[in-house]
């Protein structure tokens, strides 16, 4: 274990800074991550502003020339870059902005004076820059953020599941969404969040982004079999991975 | 204690409730529109009209995860982490999950002994029940022969006539009905009625599969490569529902979880499936049984091949949990008959 | 109750999951991504009476981190300590990558059924061997040295993607020194410097070009997977019958026991029935290997 304690900065770019709060939440954990780690720049959390970081956590994604330049700069200065939250890591919400011809986001917005803000398509922040770790989720859960750093501080990799959230789902016991008529997205959405939207009687929204390898004709037979609709289980997974989800989207259509 | 003994109705609730004092009692309750074993402080909480639960009971004596040691790293310090079990007792089992136990008490007990499951399956107590009528499509217990029971038990219950019939099958059986005096004698007018009833539920349980094990067993030996695979592979979500819900799935992963003083350590041991993408790859990134196909072929043989091969037993216990659980609706009783009916064209040259 | 095993204390441990404690005598490295650990358990009297059979493995653990599978590299004819060559690939073998001598990790083994040593006495031994699958033959060939009169002839050849990638170098030319061992070295097309003086060219190529006789012949083979199948099409070729072709699989062990169940291909587990297998064997798996 190194006996210098590693310096974190946090930075945020197009997100709700949901993730860095949940940071805080971490509470009592935070302060024994803290005999660890020292917090140099944390605009949510304290007033300092250093950057002589060497890990940074970065969460959002970019939808500006702007945000590209900074985080190139951060890139530059960490040794290590995490990604957090579904922002970060796959597009997140931010992305729905994708699904519209460009130019409509800003008209709606700023009504005539959109063409004074230049904003490009969102994309998750490893378009730019190489990340070393990532937290997926949105919000990011709590047991997962502490790995992460606990990984981070002992310097090896962190193992993402690949495996879909229905594995700790049914290992919870929880009866099946599909079962009472939901359609959950579950089975193709990555796990690690230990099913903590079903375990309170919520479908999964698949925030935590696609598994490595989805069955996609599989997932359009439950589809049928369950008689639930293929557009509406569509524009349920735009809500979170409208970046990434394209790919699928065609390949489910195509059946 | 006779073999046989007798509780009526009136007084079987009583009995439940006495049980506690050997204790923990775990036993089905009701869930939702479904049925779970879960810990219960009175009998007015059990539910014995079930057909099947979420998760098998394995999870009693095999959890979902389970530490195997704790370590330390300054000092250096390695120990193990079975902490001593309190005896429990495991009421309201099918004969369909008590061969469940069997199977799994086979593959543990195996050379070298897992301690950690000899630990929590030693301080078990099981009481089965039987079940009268065939419960639904899922299931395939008459073709594997777990329709009426087969050992696996301390105590097994029947119901007949207002009363419950009582098989006393071991030393364990004997402690919990000793002392109660509602625990009558069995007559031979009792044992009539149950061997009737046995014969009886002859007719009424017919048999899932169009063959008998023995062809079933050929049938497998010889069609790895029938198309019944790439049609059931098709349909896989890769879920690993059903290796989750199976009673004698058993494998697992070992992982390595530091404390946040970054000193003090767990490794533990949790449930994994085959049916995961990662399961077959090694560090270099190579999967030695890639794609949904192959790997679902693997489940139905690790079910219906290789454990005959190894110990002369069928893992697949017919509770139909998989087939019930299967978002694709994948039906083992459907797939095995295809791969059957298979077999008898290619035989007859079709 | 927890029972607590200290650094050497001559307990057995009874719990088939906790391993013995070693401590790293000597760390060599062999390439760029590869490095030789020898390992020295903590308790005397286990240092003593550790045995195993050539083409056994262990399960090496860094606590925090995870237990990975390796073959020992060393051969039991020296006793005291063991050996494991180590390519970085994961998470388990960067972190090993990172120990340095003195440092403790955890042990657990031997596992697996070995080589059929017996068998192969009074035979002639080929060996086939391509990058770092020469490691696991490395505890067989210098068990077959040190015991030089039970064997026939010993033909090895190795090969690698370019100098820098072969493993052994200084015992190689020990090898090459030894009375009835034949050893011929080749490295891929373009990894050859302009001193080389081994051969230039794939390995089942450069055996094809030795042309072993199978009369009283064992063939032990062990490398990378398109390695494996070429030299199987070349030993055919040179009418070498499969129950003479001995190989070691490679699988995700995880408890090495015959437990976890993710090594298993067919009815076999290869932690417990293998890794070593006979072609003949092999060929009667249902599965895919």
């Amino acid at each position: 274990m190194k006996n210098k304690k590693p310096k974190f900065a946090f930075f945020d770019f197009t997100d709700c800074e949901g993730c860095q709060l949940q940071i805080v939440n971490l509470n009592t954990v935070l302060v024994e991550l803290l005999e660890h780690i020292e917090i140099v720049n944390f605009r949510e959390a304290t007033s300092e502003r250093r950057n002589d970081y060497d890990v940074a956590v970065v969460e959002g994604s970019v939808s500006t020339p702007h945000d590209i330049e900074r985080l190139v700069k951060i890139r530059r200065q960490a040794k290590t870059i995490v990604a957090l939250g579904a922002c970060a890591t796959i597009g997140g919400v931010n992305a729905v902005k994708n699904l519209n011809p460009p130019g409509i986001a800003q008209h709606r917005v700023y009504g005539d004076k959109g063409k004074n803000f230049e904003t490009l398509p969102v994309k998750p922040i490893d378009c730019f820059i190489k990340v070393d770790y990532y937290i997926q989720g949105c919000p990011v859960h709590l047991n997962e953020v502490a790995e992460v750093f606990k990984c981070i501080l002992a310097g090896k990799k962190y193992d993402m599941p690949n495996y879909p959230v229905c594995m700790e789902c049914k290992m919870n016991e929880n009866v099946c969404l599909y079962q009472k008529g939901q359609d959950c997205l579950g089975p193709v959405t990555r796990a690690g969040c230990g099913s903590w939207c079903i375990n309170n009687n919520n479908i999964c929204y698949s925030c935590r982004g696609l598994v490595d390898n989805p069955a996609v004709d599989a997932q359009r037979d439950i589809l049928d079999k369950y008689g639930l609709k293929l557009d509406e289980m569509l524009a349920k997974f735009s809500l979170y991975s409208a970046c990434g989800g394209e790919k699928y989207d065609q390949e489910i259509k195509k059946r | 204690m006779e073999r046989y003994v007798k509780i009526s109705k009136k007084d079987f609730y009583k009995w439940v409730d006495s049980l506690k004092k050997h204790g923990k009692v775990y036993a089905p309750k009701r869930k939702e529109n479904t049925h779970v074993f879960r810990p219960i402080k009175d009998s007015s909480e059990l539910d014995l009209n079930y057909i099947s639960t979420i998760l098998p009971p394995k999870k009693y004596y095999f959890p979902q995860k389970e530490s195997l040691l704790k370590f330390s790293i300054k000092p250096f310090e390695t120990a193990k982490a079975i902490q001593k079990f309190e005896e429990f007792v495991l009421f309201g089992v099918h004969t369909c999950d008590l061969a469940g136990i069997q199977c799994m008490d086979v593959v543990f007990r195996e050379d070298p002994l897992d301690p950690n499951y000899i630990n929590r399956k030693d301080r078990m107590t099981t009481v089965g029940i039987e079940c009268l009528k065939p419960c639904d499509k899922h299931a395939s217990c008459v073709s594997m022969g777990n329709h009426v029971p087969r050992g696996g038990y301390d105590i097994m219950l029947t119901e007949i006539k207002g009363s419950y019939i009582i098989h006393l099958n071991s030393q364990k059986g004997e402690d919990i009905l000793q002392g109660h005096s509602y625990i009558k004698k069995c007559t031979q007018a009792d044992r009539n009625l149950l061997d009737s009833l046995r014969k009886n539920k002859e007719r009424v349980f017919k048999e899932e599969f169009i063959g008998q094990l023995t062809e079933v067993y050929t049938v497998f030996s010889k069609l790895s490569e029938s198309g019944v695979w790439d049609d059931v592979g098709k349909r896989c979500v890769g879920c690993g529902n059903c290796t989750t819900v199976c009673p004698t799935c058993y494998c697992f992963d070992v992982k390595d979880e530091l404390d946040l003083n970054l000193n003090d350590g767990l490794r533990y041991r949790w449930w994994n499936s085959c049916q995961m993408d990662d399961f077959a790859r090694v560090a270099g990134g190579e999967d030695f049984r890639p794609g949904r196909v192959s790997r679902q072929r693997h489940r139905y043989y690790r079910k219906f091949k290789y454990p005959i091969d190894k110990f002369n037993r069928y893992f697949c216990t017919g509770c139909g949990r998989c087939s019930r659980t299967c978002m694709a609706k994948i039906n083992l009783t459907e797939t095995v008959n295809d791969l059957i009916k298979e077999h008898r064209n290619v035989s007859i040259g079709i | 109750m927890t029972e607590v095993l200290k650094p050497g204390s001559s307990e057995p441990p009874e719990n088939i999951y906790l391993p013995h404690l070693a401590a790293i005598k000597e760390i060599r490295e062999e390439t760029q991504d590869i490095k030789t650990f020898k390992l020295v358990f903590q308790d005397e009297e286990l240092r003593k009476s550790f045995t195993y059979k050539p083409g056994q493995f262990i399960e090496f653990s860094i606590f925090g981190v995870g237990e990975s599978p390796f073959c020992l590299a060393s051969s039991p004819t020296r006793e005291g300590y063991i050996e494991c060559s180590i390519k970085k690939m994961g998470k388990v073998t960067q972190a090993i990558h990172d120990l340095e001598e003195g440092d403790i990790v955890g042990i657990r083994g031997p596992y697996g059924n070995g080589f059929p040593v017996e068998e192969m006495k009074g035979k002639n031994l080929i060996f086939v061997g391509g990058g770092i699958g020469l490691a696991p033959l490395r505890s067989l060939i210098w068990n077959v040295i040190d015991r030089r009169d039970d064997f026939k002839d010993v033909i090895i050849v190795y090969g690698s993607r370019s100098i820098a990638d072969l493993v052994y170098k200084d015992e190689l030319k020990q090898w090459q020194n030894t009375p009835g061992v034949k050893l011929t070295l080749t490295v891929d097309p373009g990894g050859e410097a302009e001193d080389w003086k081994g051969e230039i060219g794939f390995v089942p190529t450069i055996l094809e070009k030795v042309n072993p006789s199978p009369g009283n012949s064992l063939v032990i083979t062990c490398g990378p997977p398109i390695m494996i199948k070429f030299v199987l099409v070349t030993l055919n070729k040179m009418n070498f019958s499969s129950q003479q072709i001995i190989t070691t699989l490679e699988r995700k062990m995880t408890c090495g026991l015959g437990k976890c169940g993710r090594c298993n291909i067919g009815s076999v587990y290869v932690c417990k029935d293998g890794p070593v297998f006979t072609y003949a064997q092999i060929e009667q798996f249902q599965e895919e290997i």
